[in-house]
């Protein structure tokens, strides 16, 4: 006989609302989006990068919402979890406001020694080769993006975002390292492919209830 | 005191209350039980139940009070939201702990 365990039950109710793939599909979409603004061409980088990053985001973050609201919600309902996971919600925007902070502050303490003619001159001697300047731009990346989104995953109990957070560190580095988009692309749809089979599933497992619903 | 020959003491089961006890109802105070709340599409998909089913135990939870139920409406769509009291709190616990004994005291 199954053992009836509440935190386990709460953990299943809340793990439901990811079974839309929604999630997958909007982070993929990110990776994407990233491929335009960190490929830098020959010409170098340009203002187009930038506006066509934001426009893609943009795009991406309205279909995410339009499809939690109009496809996820009236399929699956809507519930609201105890105090317990809003706590632990307010500790995870703590928790990545004192990891950005700690971004910042390694960018600003990188850049005042870039200026200090001392360690920029070992530094500049360490990463002469544009090979080694490319490689600890593009592991600093990922280092800066894969242990931000696995705090994510963690405090959100998304199993798949660890896996999403590897993909994305991942992309991030190829990205940077070989200058190339298709990298980010080929990962974005790796990212979305899952997502895409996971939001089919769950419009065949959770139809719309119309007479029902009419009735309440 | 020694108990009365050939009677055993079930009174306990008697004071288990039946409207917690029902599978279906127990279902819904369970799961209403671990979030603070939900709609009432939600609950049906969770626990599996139709949409009459569900309609009849939450409406025999409400009238002993278990239940606060909220009807609200959502653009056009008609939206129930379904929280457990303090006194349906209490009951839940009530049972729980209940349950529990009665099948600490079958251990002989």
């Amino acid at each position: 006989m199954n053992k009836i365990n509440l935190k386990e039950l709460e953990r299943k109710a809340f793990l439901s609302t990811y079974q839309d793939g929604l999630w997958d599909m909007y982070l993929g979409l990110i990776v994407i989006c990233m491929s335009f603004c960190l490929y830098r061409p020959a010409t170098g980088y340009s203002p187009l990068n930038i506006v066509l990053l934001l426009a893609c985001m943009a795009v991406a973050c309205a279909l995410f919402l339009v499809g939690k609201k109009f496809i996820t919600l009236p399929r699956m309902g809507q519930v609201k979890f105890g105090e317990k996971r809003t706590r632990r919600m307010k500790t995870m925007a703590l928790v990545l406001g004192v990891v950005v902070l700690i971004h910042v502050a390694f960018l600003g303490i990188q850049s005042i020694g870039w200026r200090n003619p001392e360690f920029g001159a070992t530094l500049n001697a360490f990463l002469q080769e544009k090979d080694a300047m490319d490689l600890a731009v593009a592991t600093l990346g990922s280092l800066f993006v894969g242990p931000s989104l696995i705090l994510v995953a963690y405090f959100m109990d998304f199993t798949r975002g660890y896996f999403i957070a590897a993909m994305i560190a991942l992309a991030v580095f190829l990205m940077i390292y070989l200058n190339q988009p298709i990298y980010a692309i080929i990962i974005g749809i790796l990212t979305i492919t899952p997502g895409v089979v996971l939001f089919l599933r769950f419009l065949q497992k959770y139809p719309l209830h119309r007479e029902e619903t009419k009735r309440e | 005191m020694s108990k009365e020959v050939g009677k055993a003491d079930l009174t306990s089961l008697a004071e288990i209350d039946r409207l917690v006890h029902e599978p279906a109802r127990l279902a819904v105070m369970s799961l209403l039980y671990v979030v603070d709340s939900a709609d009432f599409t939600f609950l049906m998909n969770q626990i599996g139940l139709t949409w009459g089913n569900l309609s009849a135990h939450i409406s025999k939870l409400e009238d002993a009070g278990y239940l606060e139920v909220k009807k609200t409406f959502k653009g056009k769509r008609p939206n129930t939201t379904l929280k457990l009291t303090s006194q349906g709190r209490q009951a839940f616990r009530d049972y729980a702990k209940r349950m529990k004994q009665i099948f600490q005291d079958f251990n002989g």
